[in-house]
């Protein structure tokens, strides 16, 4: 902070402002110290024959903070100074700031954007949501009210996402100790994060493990310690990386069932027959789907006597000791 | 559905800046209520925004901001009339495109509401995902979300709005009783996968919350509704407390708490007890927590009051007789 000058406060945001235009309107890029001399913001604080370091530390925060919403900064060498960083030059190219002009949305799809952003108007994504709508606000569309209001809402509650999700877009090894089911520690795993998904209300991460060579999901829930960043990275992988994660967990998920008797008419009857995928049998037995036992059992677990696992033996099992524990840590 | 005021960033203000002048740029007279209309914020933040423009520019040729490297404003129109009219632009041209993040989450959520009538076309959603692909300045990161799925439940929900009229079924409430509920549908929402519409129902004269997977039989009914949606103030939250909740204490595993966040009430003390956090939760009744705590075996336990411990041990025993 400068010493209280007759200099007046400039905003940040007036400062980050000046920066975009400044960059947008050179082509041959300018370099550090004309931007620190002559953009608002900076040049009032600027030393003319002094140490500006901590302008040059916060004019590289900047840079972070303006390519974070999708604005792309650019740096080129100028001529014949190749490898002098100091001659680096910076600019935003066009083309690739602005939307293409071949891109418009109707009051219809605009409309439906706007209940995508509200999806996750709480947690991580809120503020990306929220900038993604000004954004598309700013080609004028006018919506359709809905007919039907809705308050749709997926839940960000893993404190894993955040430090994974910058992981994935940064494309950086992590580290996290991981407490897989039936194990009694939890291990260290180095992963490579490749995608993050909810499946079944649940979070996953798919990342590949190069200790075992092969490509794994992770319960977000299953992460039983911070997540640590390393600065090692990894090529970007293909850009169907959620897509083949959700496949593989649908593909759990159609392999396994479980067949349960359930009381007539009970909560049970009416939640377990109405999720996706289950088909009830002559009997009266519905047969379900699951991708995570342990999972599954807790489920079924709370239901009480309005459910008996008829098979598989492990689930049974696993349903019958939840029950005796519950029962014994309340007697 | 009213928005709260969120307090902003920086980062919020800037993209808010760079999203503003294009669209005052496609209009050459907008008035600072239309425009606050349309971007849904406060008409002062509007006023502000269009003040720094006016100063804001490029250094130019002279580095020194002269004039005409600034933009500007028509100040007549903007001080007497409140209407913005640009009449000089700088740098910018158009809109900026969406960054990987803000592309991800908005593809991702059409993802989620997959199950929505509105989206039945499935080749336009799809055109839709590939253009803001598109506009992203970088390839969208890899979050997705699994289809949500419902039943024809909310297509029914959807036709009732539309006639005007009440939406008939049978409701199993959480004391494990049926009932035939006559609803005027207000609201859909949804917590990730489990679905609810909120409404008003006839039956209990007051807005009542209902869980999708726990209704069967919906019919469209021909009476008409006694309460839309624009007669009702929704609270913000889907389950709200009442003066006759039970309050009971449990202890939970640490780093377990947040699978009852919504069971805690503001306020609510927590410490930790060997190892693990003790803290209160809100119910309606035992039924409901029986449930609750059967799903989190050797997690949480309930310490008091003795008759909710009672009702959970038994709930469980009765479950676990079933096996022998």
């Amino acid at each position: 902070m400068p010493p209280a000058s007759s200099v007046s406060r400039i905003p940040v945001e007036e400062r980050l402002f000046s920066l975009v235009l400044a960059l947008l309107a050179t082509d041959t890029g300018l370099t550090k110290n004309e931007i620190l001399s002559t953009v608002q913001g900076y040049r009032q604080k600027f030393q003319h024959s002094g140490d500006n370091s901590n302008l040059e530390r916060q004019f590289e925060r900047d840079k972070d903070d303006i390519r974070d919403l999708g604005v792309p900064i650019e740096t080129v060498e100028s001529p014949g100074q190749a490898g002098n960083n100091q001659n680096l030059r910076y600019r935003i190219p066009r083309g690739d700031y602005e939307l293409p002009s071949d891109i418009a949305f109707s009051p219809e799809e605009t409309t439906l954007l706007n209940l995508a952003a509200m999806v996750w108007r709480e947690g991580s994504l809120s503020g990306e949501s929220r900038r993604a709508i000004i954004k598309l606000r700013s080609l004028g569309v006018t919506t359709t009210e809905p007919v039907l209001g809705y308050a749709p809402r997926v839940r960000v509650r893993d404190a894993a996402f955040e430090p994974l999700s910058a992981a994935l877009e940064k494309h950086l090894i992590v580290q996290f100790a991981y407490l897989k089911p039936g194990e009694g520690e939890p291990r260290l795993r180095t992963v490579a994060p490749l995608a993050l998904v909810q499946h079944q209300g649940r979070w996953h991460l798919y990342a590949d493990e190069p200790e075992s060579g092969s490509t794994k999901t992770f319960l977000l829930r299953r992460i039983v310690s911070a997540i640590t960043t390393t600065s090692k990275s990894f090529p970007p992988p293909a850009a169907d990386q959620s897509e083949r994660a959700l496949a593989g967990l649908e593909e759990v998920w159609r392999r396994h069932t479980a067949v349960v008797e359930v009381e007539p008419g009970s909560d049970a009857a009416t939640r377990l027959g109405k999720r996706r995928g289950t088909v009830a049998a002559a009997s009266g037995a519905l047969e379900l789907h699951y991708s995570d036992a342990n999972i599954l059992a807790d489920e079924l677990a709370s239901f009480g006597p309005e459910v008996l696992v008829l098979s598989p033996p492990e689930l049974r099992d696993a349903v019958r000791d939840r029950l005796l524990r519950t029962a014994a840590d309340h007697g | 559905m009213a928005e709260r005021a969120q307090p902003q960033k920086a980062q919020d203000k800037l993209a808010f800046l760079l999203s503003l002048v294009p669209y005052l740029m496609d209009h050459d007279r907008v008035s600072v209520a239309e425009a606050a209309a349309h971007f849904g914020v406060p008409e002062e933040q509007i006023r502000d925004a269009v003040r720094l423009i006016s100063v804001s520019g490029i250094p130019g040729e002279t580095s020194s901001y002269q004039h005409g490297d600034l933009f500007d404003i028509s100040w007549d129109d903007f001080e007497e009339n409140d209407e913005i009219v640009l009449t000089n632009l700088v740098a910018i041209d158009d809109s900026p495109r969406f960054s990987a993040r803000e592309a991800a989450a908005l593809i991702a959520g059409l993802q989620y509401l997959s199950a929505l009538p509105e989206h039945a076309d499935r080749a336009a959603i799809a055109s839709l995902q590939s253009k803001l692909s598109r506009g992203a300045s970088a390839v969208p990161s890899q979050v997705a979300v699994e289809a949500s799925e419902t039943d024809d439940t909310l297509r029914l929900i959807r036709e009732a709005v539309e006639q005007g009229v009440q939406l008939k079924f049978d409701y199993l409430n959480s004391r494990g009783e049926h009932e035939n509920r006559h609803v005027d549908p207000l609201r859909v929402e949804s917590v990730d996968a489990d679905w609810y519409l909120r409404g008003w129902c006839h039956l209990r004269e007051a807005v009542r919350t209902f869980r999708l997977d726990r209704i069967s039989n919906p019919i469209v009914t021909d009476e008409p509704i006694t309460h839309g949606a624009t007669d009702v103030t929704l609270p913000d939250t889907l389950f709200e407390g009442s003066a006759d909740d039970l309050l009971v204490t449990i202890d939970v595993a640490a780093g377990a708490e947040a699978l009852l966040v919504d069971y805690v009430p503001d306020g609510a003390i927590t410490t930790v007890v060997d190892g693990r956090v003790r803290t209160t939760v809100r119910v309606s009744h035992y039924h409901g927590l029986k449930r609750l705590i059967a799903s989190m075996p050797g997690v949480a336990t309930v310490v008091a009051p003795p008759e909710a411990r009672a009702v959970v041990a038994a709930w469980a025993a009765a479950g676990a007789a079933r096996y022998r």
